[in-house]
């Protein structure tokens, strides 16, 4: 519905076929060549395409005509003054760089038919065109209307999704059969028209214009098309026949000292942030009427169809309907019409600033920010991969957390999958330039590759490159930073002195730190030694077989240095004041942590090694030391709280994974190290300690199920089992942690059930003695508890009276 | 993100005659593969919490590299390799048309010589922000508004249109600067400006003409140099050296 | 590197950076380059009312030697395998140093 001629889409907007670059190729002249052929008659005859539609038109707002076309009659011959060569020439900038920017965006439609010429003169020719366009102030021209139609990108050739139906709808009979003609006389007035200007644009695109780099710029008078044609009737209140109302706000949205020319290259500001369905519609609806919007599909067949293809009632983000037809607007309840122009205003508005912006785009070329970004992937490599050093640990060691925790992650999310939206149509490359491009691509290659090169063989100027960035880096602070605090020391005499941390002493301390610290590095070195594995040597190979050798040689010396640094070999000196340095080691977060990993690397003796010690040493652990309860306390202080869930969850399982396996006559010597080398009392009133115990009874019990002890190992076991019994049945109440109430007792539960299981009938009986009241209170409590909590206590309590043969339920 | 990986394509495959050639191309030792496929990596592991206590403790199984694994980190890595462009057909030209540089398609097992990924450069930053209207703040305070042209690796910047912006109290006032050429190193942030809201002054402040705005700022940071001075004085005495001494930063 | 590593893993995660001039922003992590100057996207300053210059912007770059903080999302960060990686480091460290 373009009354000017001139296209109001976006370059973007448009699809190869039907349109050539800049304009829509064969419309401007298309009127021209019409008229011709209605002139001299020899193409087409009116009368035999003229359906006589028009005569049926209401005239009687025939009298804005006028306002509408122009001024009317004062020349009424049809635009002689087409100088088709001359005015190609004054705008020959502007259709050269639009015809390579077109054929950047629509490689397809670039390379089969590139055929721009015709549009060259409309910016520059608007006067032309206008009194070109006089003779449509005759009523008798009024069909030629909707022949423009073809403007708004309705093409019967490429069948229009949706969309750019019901504004095609209206008339489309009638536009069809003009397209028809329209197509004979394009054919002629073609081969009239073009060729000149045609050659011309090649040459200049040819010369000007070889590499694409240099098309991303616009240059500063880069000429608008100003729609004030349209302004001038939107203002007057006139409107072409067929359209609708202007909407109110429309007037203001051309305030801006510069309106929308339909070829900046809006899609390469600011709103290549947009939504992408916010954006499209916005250039031309303001410019010319509302019009259907062109999916570019041909031009860009890896976006996915629902981007491309408007529905007819589709919703912007907001959920104000997307307006694709002046109808539309007309339909919309008044909220709505406002909410819409209101959004429409903000569009015009960004638009514009878009535009201003624009006008310095392209000074930086991909190959500037291309080359750039090399610059700093070298430095990179310059600073990451160290050197000489030629193996992919290198890489690792520099980039240990992020490679390693991608791998455990499953991946980094720093690509997520390519967002559907408008390509920016200045990054695509016509199928022109896929070659050379390669090319380059190649070249660059090389060239990076021996970029890195030298930067590897220099080694010295690491310095050099990565000083500037961002002004002066100096790396050098990583070893001397900057001092941020600079508190100067009290004379030793005076002043506080350091309270003591903990109760080793400073050396101690800080040697156990260095053990640790050894043990992780030997557990690293492990870990690394386990990822350069050789492959499994075949057969024969004798090859392989030595570097298989050497490797597991070499694992072994590192597992021997692991051992050494975890001093669980260092002799036991009893009633020493100073902890065993293994047990030290363990009361250490970080060595707490080491335990599962140690475990991995060690063998079964070096694991029995490591359970014996602990059992030894129980009463002296930190997580038994210290969880002793204090009268007055409910439970052990936070930190100790800490200690002992660590040391459930890192060291407990290892343990438990080795005692699940061992012969009985190592739980049996245990049991005994633990009745002769602890104090079984204080072991049995922490968690830890109960668990321990709770560990080899019930493995003993296993063992004793599955027929697997013999009748002298069981002799021993039953005879320290009863030691341990008398010894604990005493303090049987003082192993539950503080008072009923305060939660947590599971544990002991079970450490009662597997002695229930062991026990002969006789120290059952004892042992239901011993704990009848806490039963019978947790019995109790648990039912005054919500139901889910009571039955787990509950539970807890049943799985030690079915061990003895008993159950909760008969207790009422 | 897409768009600048997108950009980065493009410019990937254009000519690059500015790059220092220093000796003859021959291929790079694989120092850059983190990860030779014919190792096995075993993921150090670290105790989980929710190992469970019931179970025995058997270590966790070698984790098996997934394959897909690989190629993403393969996807985000620049191919230093020059690709056989017998090997790419025409769809893949088509469907990947400018592989070289990000998302790419699966690469040859063997593992070309790998730079690390470029996203992570500064680079890459600024490269989206490339033609938009920014707020600059400088190291000295300075607020400026304008449109990034141009820019380094040093993040040394061009910015054309510029205004200068100055706050004081409750009052603002823009100074027309021009073109501007910024120093990397006096760069503290760059922000892009949302253009549906830029006109959006916060009601907090009102504009007034420059002089006023010029006189009152004046005041205030001469004010504020007189505390600050009287501050680190202070932290000096206690030992902290001030963390930006000798700049202002606001 | 071990920082620039780390940060490495926290792309596409929300953080909050307070800048040495107090500002706090919080926003998505788009990328971090070897000076730790960072990416961020879909900002939200806090106290906004202080630093009205900041109201209309979207995302911004920061540069790595003006923050002061990044406030980070706990369950992002691996501690036991920072802590193997701060070991590396350390162990790199001394070698480059003898």
């Amino acid at each position: 519905m373009s009354f000017f001629g001139f296209e109001t889409k976006l370059p973007r907007d448009r699809d190869g076929s039907g349109s050539k670059g800049f304009f829509e190729t064969s419309d401007p002249f298309a009127d021209i060549a019409r008229a011709h052929a209605l002139e001299d008659d020899d193409v087409i005859d009116f009368e035999d395409t003229y359906d006589g539609l028009g005569d049926q038109l209401p005239d009687d707002q025939d009298e804005f005509n006028d306002d509408t076309f122009g001024a009317g009659g004062a020349d009424t011959s049809v635009g002689r003054d087409f100088d088709f060569f001359g005015k190609t020439a004054q705008v020959s900038d502007v259709i050269g760089e639009e015809q390579v920017r077109y054929s950047l965006q629509n490689p397809n439609s670039a390379r089969v038919a590139p055929q721009p010429a015709a549009p060259a003169v409309q910016p520059a020719a608007s006067k032309t065109k206008r009194s070109g366009y006089e003779k449509y102030s005759d009523p008798g021209y009024i069909p030629d209307l909707q022949a423009k139609s073809s403007v708004w990108g309705v093409s019967q050739k490429k069948p229009e999704p949706v969309a750019a139906a019901p504004a095609a709808s209206t008339a489309s009979r009638k536009m069809m059969s003009l397209e028809e003609v329209e197509a004979q006389m394009r054919q002629q007035g073609h081969n009239t028209s073009t060729p000149a200007a045609e050659a011309f644009m090649r040459s200049m695109v040819d010369s000007q214009y070889p590499q694409p780099q240099h098309l991303q710029t616009l240059p500063d008078g880069f000429p608008p098309v100003p729609p004030e044609f349209l302004h001038a009737q939107i203002k007057q209140g006139h409107l072409p026949p067929g359209m609708p109302h202007p909407p109110p706000g429309m007037p203001e949205l051309y305030g801006g000292p510069g309106p929308m020319p339909p070829g900046v290259p809006l899609h390469m500001m600011q709103n290549a942030n947009l939504p992408p369905q916010s954006m499209p519609p916005a250039g031309p609806r303001h410019v010319g009427p509302p019009q259907a919007q062109r999916p570019q599909q041909p031009q860009l067949p890896h976006l996915p169809q629902q981007q491309q293809v408007p529905l007819p009632n589709r919703t912007s983000a907001n959920g104000i309907p997307v307006i694709t037809n002046p109808q539309q607007l007309r339909d919309l309840t008044e909220e709505q019409r406002n909410a819409y122009l209101v959004e429409d205003a903000k569009r015009a508005k960004r638009n514009h600033k878009i535009f201003l912006l624009s006008r310095g785009n392209g000074l930086m070329t991909p190959q500037d920010k291309n080359f750039i970004t090399r610059i700093q992937l070298q430095q990179l490599v310059a600073a990451a991969g160290n050197v000489a050093d030629s193996d992919p640990e290198a890489v690792l060691a520099e980039d240990f957390y992020y490679q390693v925790y991608s791998q455990i992650r499953g991946a980094p999310r720093q690509h997520p999958p390519p967002t559907p939206g408008p390509l920016r149509p200045d990054l695509s490359v016509s199928d022109g330039q896929q070659a050379r491009a390669d090319n380059h691509m190649q070249r660059m290659q090389q060239q990076v590759q021996r970029a890195v090169e030298a930067a590897k063989a220099k080694p010295k100027n690491k310095q050099l490159i990565i000083e500037g960035s961002l002004g002066k880096i100096s790396f050098s602070n990583a070893k001397a930073p900057k001092p941020m605090l600079n508190i100067k020391r009290p004379d030793s005499s005076e002043g506080p002195k350091p309270k003591k941390q903990s109760d080793l002493s400073l050396s101690d301390r800080k040697s156990i730190l260095t053990n640790l610290e050894g043990v992780y590095s030997s557990l690293m070195a492990m870990e690394d030694m386990e990822r350069t594995m050789p492959p499994p040597p075949e057969e024969g190979d004798a090859e392989a077989i030595q570097v298989h050798m050497e490797w597991r040689q070499k694992l072994h010396s590192l597992n021997q240095k692991l051992w050494r640094s975890l001093k669980v070999m260092e002799p036991i000196v009893p009633n020493s004041t100073t902890p065993h340095p293994f047990i030290a080691f363990l009361s250490y977060p970080k060595g707490k942590k080491a335990i599962p990993r140690i475990f991995r690397h060690i063998d079964q003796e070096q694991r029995v090694t490591i359970l014996t010690m602990i059992v030894v040493h129980l009463d002296s652990l930190d997580v038994v030391r210290l969880a002793q309860p204090v009268p007055g306390e409910a439970q052990p202080s936070l930190g100790v709280r800490e200690a002992i869930d660590l040391f459930s969850l890192a060291v407990m399982p290892c343990l438990l994974g080795y005692v699940n396996e061992a012969p009985f006559n190592i739980i049996i010597g245990l049991l005994g190290l633990v009745i002769n080398q602890t104090h079984v009392q204080t072991v049995a009133r922490t968690k830890v300690g109960l668990g321990i115990l709770t560990m080899l009874l019930s493995r003993a019990e296993i063992v004793k199920e599955a027929g697997q002890a013999s009748e002298h190992d069981w002799q021993q076991w039953v005879q320290k089992f009863n030691i341990l019994f008398d010894t604990l049945e005493l303090g049987l109440n003082d192993i539950f942690p503080g008072t009923i109430s305060s939660g947590d007792d599971m544990y002991v539960w079970q450490f009662l059930a597997a002695v229930g299981i062991g026990a002969s009938p006789e120290q059952q009986q004892r042992l239901v003695i011993a704990v009848k009241d806490r039963v019978m209170e947790t019995v109790s409590y648990s039912k005054t508890l919500p139901a889910d909590m009571g039955s787990q206590r509950l539970s807890n309590v049943n799985l030690f009276m079915r061990a003895i043969g008993l159950d909760v339920e008969l207790l009422g | 993100m897409t768009a600048f990986t997108s950009i980065l394509h493009r410019a990937e495959k254009s000519r690059i005659e500015r790059a220092p050639s220093t000796s003859k191309p021959r291929p790079l030792p694989n120092t850059l593969l983190p990860f030779n496929p014919h190792r096995r990596f075993l993921p150090i592991v670290p105790p989980s919490p929710s190992l469970p206590t019931a179970l025995g403790f058997s270590p966790p199984p070698p984790n098996p590299k997934p394959q897909n694994a690989r190629h993403r980190r393969n996807m985000e890595r620049l191919s230093l390799e020059s690709p056989a462009p017998a090997q790419r057909t025409p769809q893949q030209n088509q469907q990947f048309p400018q592989n070289a540089l990000g998302p790419a398609g699966p690469q040859p097992t063997g593992g070309p010589p790998q730079l690390p990924p470029q996203m992570f450069t500064t680079a890459a930053q600024l490269l989206d922000l490339t033609d938009k209207k920014l707020v600059l703040i400088l190291r000295d305070g300075r607020k400026l508004i304008g449109v990034l042209r141009s820019w380094d690796q040093f993040a040394n910047l061009v910015f054309q249109d510029t205004v200068e912006r100055i706050y004081a109290g409750q009052l603002y006032a823009d100074v027309p600067r021009g073109i501007f050429i910024v120093r990397g190193e006096n760069v503290l942030l760059l922000g892009e400006v949302d253009l549906d809201r830029e006109d959006d002054i916060p009601p907090e402040v009102t504009r007034a003409p420059f002089e006023e705005v010029f006189a009152l700022k004046k005041k205030e940071e001469a004010k504020r140099k007189k505390g600050d001075k009287k501050r680190y004085d202070e932290l000096q005495a206690l030992g902290f050296e001030p963390e930006h001494s000798g700049e202002i930063l606001f | 590197m071990l920082f620039f590593s780390f940060f490495k893993t926290l792309t596409n995660q929300t953080v909050t950076i307070e800048l040495k001039n107090d500002i706090r922003i919080r926003g998505i992590l788009k990328s971090v380059d070897q000076y730790l100057n960072i990416k961020l996207d879909d900002i939200e300053v806090l106290e906004l009312a202080k630093y009205p210059h900041l109201s209309s912007v979207k995302n911004m770059f920061i540069r790595g030697s003006v923050v002061r903080y990044v406030m980070l999302p706990r369950s992002e960060v691996d501690v036991g395998l920072l802590e193997d990686a701060t070991r590396r480091e350390a162990a790199n460290q001394a070698g480059k140093a003898r």
